[in-house]
């Protein structure tokens, strides 16, 4: 990957509102993970609305790399790293709608399927559904 | 002390494009990158400004002067630095320079020398080896160019020197003259990409014609693989994504062979290219697709979409624009024994003609010159392999030129040869030392062993990220200036090729030498090539039983006739690269006509808004850009790629069906 900052936005929007609610639906639906709750949904909200913010910072380390690239093993350190944080932020601060006695397996549960989900889509789906994507650094638009 | 010359000659590859620069200057030289930044008068004395363009280098950067008759380097408090044969000048701090040094600035590798060096003429400077028109294949003894308007032979017939020709005209010469709504010239990768895009965005095989005199569209890209040692089941310097038989990149050329080797039940084989692919280029070595692979799969989009219907077998000698806004193409079907020409006329045309000739040292092309030996000095793309049985059977001392990805292959087809007989040295002469990478913003590029690394010819960013938007949102003279940062002489990152370097340097098998180079001369004892002298330690002579020189494909579009006629008779601009000048879309916008666009493609379009032209992923681009800019025409039989009609043809691509 060799996204530009609009790429990185545009993609996580996009996938998090497709394939992150695909996910999360039987979750808060009860049918899969710890139980009927909308709190996977706001989890879910948040993940994108705290990413747009890593997004900066990951563009600016992007600009110490030569090949200004984003390998997919940097993505997962970056997706772990944002896991962490929400977890950290949900228990010791609080999150408007979600409560701090969030079950963690859950979470992590949830969240490792949303992650996969969309990695394995922007491999995938969104080169077929947008053949002009991978060559604008991201932006579907 | 010796006293300074009064002029001094410097001599650089331009690093955008390689191109030889050896001016003589007079004492004292300013070198910057903003020409106002440089003094014009130093004491009085009038300043010779060289303008050198890259960020790395600082406005006013360097001052060579003299100084108690000697001549000396002066950095100007440089951001970058200045490095004096690999040693870094203090920032303000001077360093004596003498005959033969070596300058690092930036890109910029400057040789200086005292007095004019070479005799070389200035046709040799730039001295090349052409394509056969007939085959294809480089000749270091082509026919005479042909393809020129004005020829003999009646053909192209003389209403080709008007600027418009009346397809009446056409017919009234009683030639065959065949219309279609899109022709694509070259017949090669580049063609197929964009036939290839056209057909999956709705066009119709027989709308469609590619003039080439292969029928296979990697025919000359294979034998030029082969010619400079890759054979099939080597890996190309390519990107996984990067699949010529599929615009969108999936499934990659990575998880194809994943998958072969996973059915076959050699699961961690499988599992290691995904790893690759997943990892790469920071925790794991680049994955590059296998040639034969990649031959393989085109070989199924050939037969898919119809090309054997498509290509047309002939030689295009020019093209003109027709009266009722159209382009006329006249082109020579000529075989051994008979003469057979054709015109074709197309609204929409496409030139990929590739490129346009080889780049070649030019004190080798004074040795064959002068020797007619066209055996023992050879270059990588030149069919050689005699040099390797020779070597393997009765050993013997080889000399490489140049240290981009060729030379590593080369290096590595030494090595194996090497296997066999024991009894082979092999001596690497660079221009200079390499003490640093590139530097760009807040990066830079790796150096080891005076090769410095990248796992493609450009950053990755340049096919589809940041570095693309930025070179196409910059200026012309911007263009130029990241072009020469982000480009220049590089390899691949490869364990093995490491390997062989660090075994062969500690062995001695293997020689690393430095020195520009002031002629080549067949001696008894062998190949002789003397390199300047250095610091007055006398003459330096390397023996050699074979010279490969590997420093690369490179040319102007003026190399090429056909191009050249165009451009000449259009007055079409050039960029500063000496390329075709094109639109952000690949257009020759100059070449516009009421019906028609003609676009372009590959090595003839660098120097514009994309840098990567020259590569499968940069062929796709400038298709995509094309075709799309050609669906806004409303170009017949186009309808634009969406997502349904995207997934629909990917579906077809899977089941191996017709557009």
């Amino acid at each position: 990957m060799t996204p530009t900052l609009f790429g990185r936005w545009q993609t996580r929007l996009l996938l998090l509102a497709t394939v992150g609610v695909l996910i999360t639906l039987p979750f808060s639906l009860g049918i899969i993970g710890p139980g009927a709750s909308s709190e996977f949904f706001w989890i879910l909200g948040y993940i994108a609305l705290f990413g747009f913010i890593w997004d900066i910072l990951y563009n600016y380390l992007q600009k110490f790399r030569w090949d200004r690239d984003w390998p997919g093993a940097f993505q997962l350190f970056a997706g772990i790293w944002e896991a962490i944080f929400m977890a950290c932020v949900v228990k010791f601060l609080g999150l408007p709608n979600v409560p701090r006695e969030l079950p963690l397996n859950g979470f992590i549960f949830h969240y490792s399927l949303v992650w996969l989900g969309v990695y394995i889509a922007s491999q995938t789906l969104m080169r077929i559904l947008f053949p002009r994507w991978r060559f604008k650094g991201g932006q579907w638009l | 002390m010796n006293s300074a010359p009064l002029r001094i000659q410097l001599s650089w590859d331009t690093p955008a494009t390689g191109e030889r620069r050896e001016p003589t200057l007079a004492i004292p030289i300013a070198l910057g990158r903003d020409f106002n930044a440089m003094p014009a008068q130093i004491q009085g004395r009038p300043v010779s400004r060289m303008v050198l363009n890259s960020l790395e280098v600082s406005r006013f950067h360097v001052l060579i002067d003299t100084d108690s008759g000697a001549l000396v380097v002066i950095d100007q408090n440089s951001r970058n630095g200045t490095f004096v044969n690999g040693q870094r000048v203090a920032t303000n701090g001077r360093t004596l320079l003498a005959n033969g040094d070596s300058l690092q600035i930036g890109p910029y590798q400057i040789a200086i020398a005292f007095g004019a060096r070479t005799q070389l003429s200035a046709a040799s400077r730039n001295s090349q080896i052409f394509f056969n028109p007939n085959t294809g294949l480089p000749d270091p003894n082509p026919p005479p160019p042909l393809p020129v308007a004005t020829t003999t032979h009646n053909f192209p017939p003389p209403l080709f020197q008007t600027l418009e020709v009346a397809v009446q005209d056409l017919h009234a010469t009683g030639l065959p003259v065949e219309e279609v709504d899109y022709a694509t010239v070259g017949a090669g990768l580049g063609s197929f990409v964009w036939a290839d895009l056209l057909r999956i965005s709705g066009v119709k095989s027989s709308q469609i014609a590619a003039l080439g005199i292969a029928p296979q569209p990697y025919s000359r890209y294979k034998q030029l693989c082969l010619n400079s040692q890759i054979p099939l089941h080597e890996r190309l310097r390519s990107n996984s994504d990067s699949c010529p038989d599929n615009i969108w990149g999936w499934p990659s050329y990575a998880v194809r062979e994943a998958w072969h080797n996973a059915v076959r039940g050699h699961w961690g084989t499988a599992l290691g290219y995904l790893w690759q692919v997943f990892a790469e280029p920071t925790f794991a070595q680049t994955y590059t697709p296998r040639a034969e692979n990649v031959f393989a799969s085109l070989d199924r989009e050939v037969k898919r979409i119809g090309w054997e219907q498509m290509f047309r077998y002939g030689s295009v000698r020019a093209i003109r624009k027709t009266t009722d806004g159209r382009y006329a193409i006249a082109y020579s079907r000529t075989t051994t024994g008979y003469r057979n020409h054709a015109f074709l006329v197309a609204p929409y045309v496409h030139l990929a003609t590739g490129y346009p000739a080889i780049k070649f040292l030019p004190d080798l092309q004074a040795y064959r010159e002068k020797t007619q030996d066209f055996k023992s000095v050879v270059n990588a793309y030149e069919p050689h392999d005699h040099v390797y049985q020779h070597l393997e059977q009765y050993g013997g001392t080889v000399m490489i030129r140049g240290r981009g990805i060729v030379a590593s292959r080369i290096v590595q087809r030494v090595y194996e040869a090497r296997l066999r007989n024991s009894n082979i040295r092999l001596v690497h002469l660079m221009r200079s030392p390499k003490p640093q990478g590139n530097k760009f913003g807040t990066s830079q590029r790796r150096v080891e062993h005076h090769y410095e690394f990248q796992p493609f010819n450009w950053p990755k960013a340049c096919w589809s990220g940041e570095l693309r938007e930025m070179l196409e949102k910059a200026d012309p003279n911007e263009r130029q200036r990241l072009i020469a940062d982000w480009g220049g002489t590089t390899t691949a990152l490869r364990h093995d090729w490491q390997w062989i370097v660090e075994q062969g340097l500690k062995l001695g098998w293997y020689k690393i030498e430095f020195g520009e180079v002031e002629r080549v001369e067949r001696e008894p004892s062998g190949i002789i090539t003397y390199i300047q002298e250095k610091n007055f330690k006398g003459q330096i002579r390397l023996e050699a039983d074979f010279i490969i020189d590997a420093t690369g494909l490179d040319a102007k579009v003026t190399a090429s006739p056909l191009l050249n006629d165009l451009v000449t008779h259009y007055n079409l601009p050039l960029n500063p690269l000496g390329r075709l000048s094109v639109s952000n879309d690949f257009e020759l916008v100059e070449m516009r006509a009421s019906r028609g666009q003609m676009y372009a493609a590959g090595a003839i379009t660098l120097g514009g808004s994309y840098a990567a032209v020259d590569s499968f992923l940069g062929l796709q681009y400038a298709a995509l850009r094309a075709v799309d800019a050609m669906t806004t025409n409303k170009a017949s039989g186009i309808r634009r790629l969406n997502g349904l009609s995207s997934l629909l043809q990917w579906g077809k691509w899977v089941a191996n069906k017709s557009p």
